[in-house]
């Protein structure tokens, strides 16, 4: 499977209505499997920079294949691909958790971030995002 | 209307996607942004080039800050333009703002009632020369598609 915009819009739709129900007000960002996005939503009242920071964390999460939190492992000189987390070589890495890679059974085909509220609201956003589209999956199959 | 809210972002891109897909028939990016020029919501149909979404971006950018469409953009750079007194041109502009400028056809403003510039919409994915279809004219379905939205 391949991420389409139908499939990102269904995900920032299930993102956006668990983030309702919190009360938060945040940006939504799925980027395909090679971290381009392809849709980016930022609620009404949404801080402008939180726009970004989603996209960067849905690349991150999508091109690294883990979450963008764990971008941070790299910072140990004995891991393999130490310094990853230093390097930015485009400006867009970032260790913030609120990144998950989307994945099938094929392996990894998108990224997600969600930016506006604590780390721990945003990973809750995603966990939730990913746990529906896969039980949709599920069902179809 | 006093600002473009998601609800209208969401609604400009649905309509100016569908157009892309089912009448020009090329994949396009499309951004929608506020007044100020900060993203709002921005959609990369299935197909299109990955460079397209910054560059769908950036034409709205330019054309909110601008408050001007980025199709009049493009004239205020067109060296065929230049006037006959020294330094009566726009070329300064190009690589403005950190290189976020773009005067490149395909952003269009939205404006309100009384004609203010409240926001932008900006594609990209068209080749140029293609005549009546161009990024200009899907931007411009996306704002036709608020008239809802107008008291």
């Amino acid at each position: 499977m391949v991420m389409t915009l139908e499939l990102a819009r269904k995900a920032i739709r299930i993102a956006l209505e668990h983030t309702r129900k919190t009360g938060n007000i945040c940006s939504i960002a799925v980027t395909d499997r090679n971290g381009v996005l392809v849709a980016l939503h930022r609620m009404d009242g949404a801080l402008i920079p939180t726009a970004d920071i989603a996209r960067d964390k849905a690349w991150t999460a999508a091109v690294f294949q883990c979450p963008s939190s764990e971008i941070s492992r790299y910072g140990d000189p004995a891991a393999p691909n130490s310094g990853f987390n230093t390097s930015n070589w485009n400006d867009r890495i970032t260790s913030i958790p609120g990144g998950l890679p989307i994945k099938d059974d094929s392996g990894v085909i998108g990224g997600i971030g969600v930016s506006g509220g604590t780390p721990e609201e945003d990973m809750a956003v995603c966990e939730a995002t990913i746990w529906a589209l896969q039980l949709e999956s599920d069902n179809k199959a | 209307m006093k600002q473009v809210t998601l609800e209208m972002a969401e609604k400009a891109l649905a309509a100016s996607a569908r157009w892309a897909s089912d009448i020009a028939g090329f994949a396009c990016s499309i951004a929608v942004v506020n007044e100020a020029g900060a993203v709002i919501a921005v959609h990369r149909m299935d197909g299109a080039a990955a460079l397209t979404v910054d560059i769908a971006i950036e034409k709205a950018w330019s054309t909110a800050s601008f408050n001007l469409s980025t199709a009049l953009l493009a004239r205020m750079v067109d060296y065929r333009k230049v006037g006959k007194q020294l330094g009566d041109h726009g070329l300064g502009l190009l690589g403005k703002s950190k290189g976020r400028f773009t005067p490149v056809a395909g952003g269009v403003p939205i404006t309100n009632e009384n004609a203010e510039v409240i926001g932008a919409i900006g594609a990209s994915g068209v080749p140029p020369d293609m005549g009546d279809i161009s990024d200009t004219s899907v931007s411009q379905i996306g704002v036709s598609a608020l008239y809802d939205f107008y008291d």
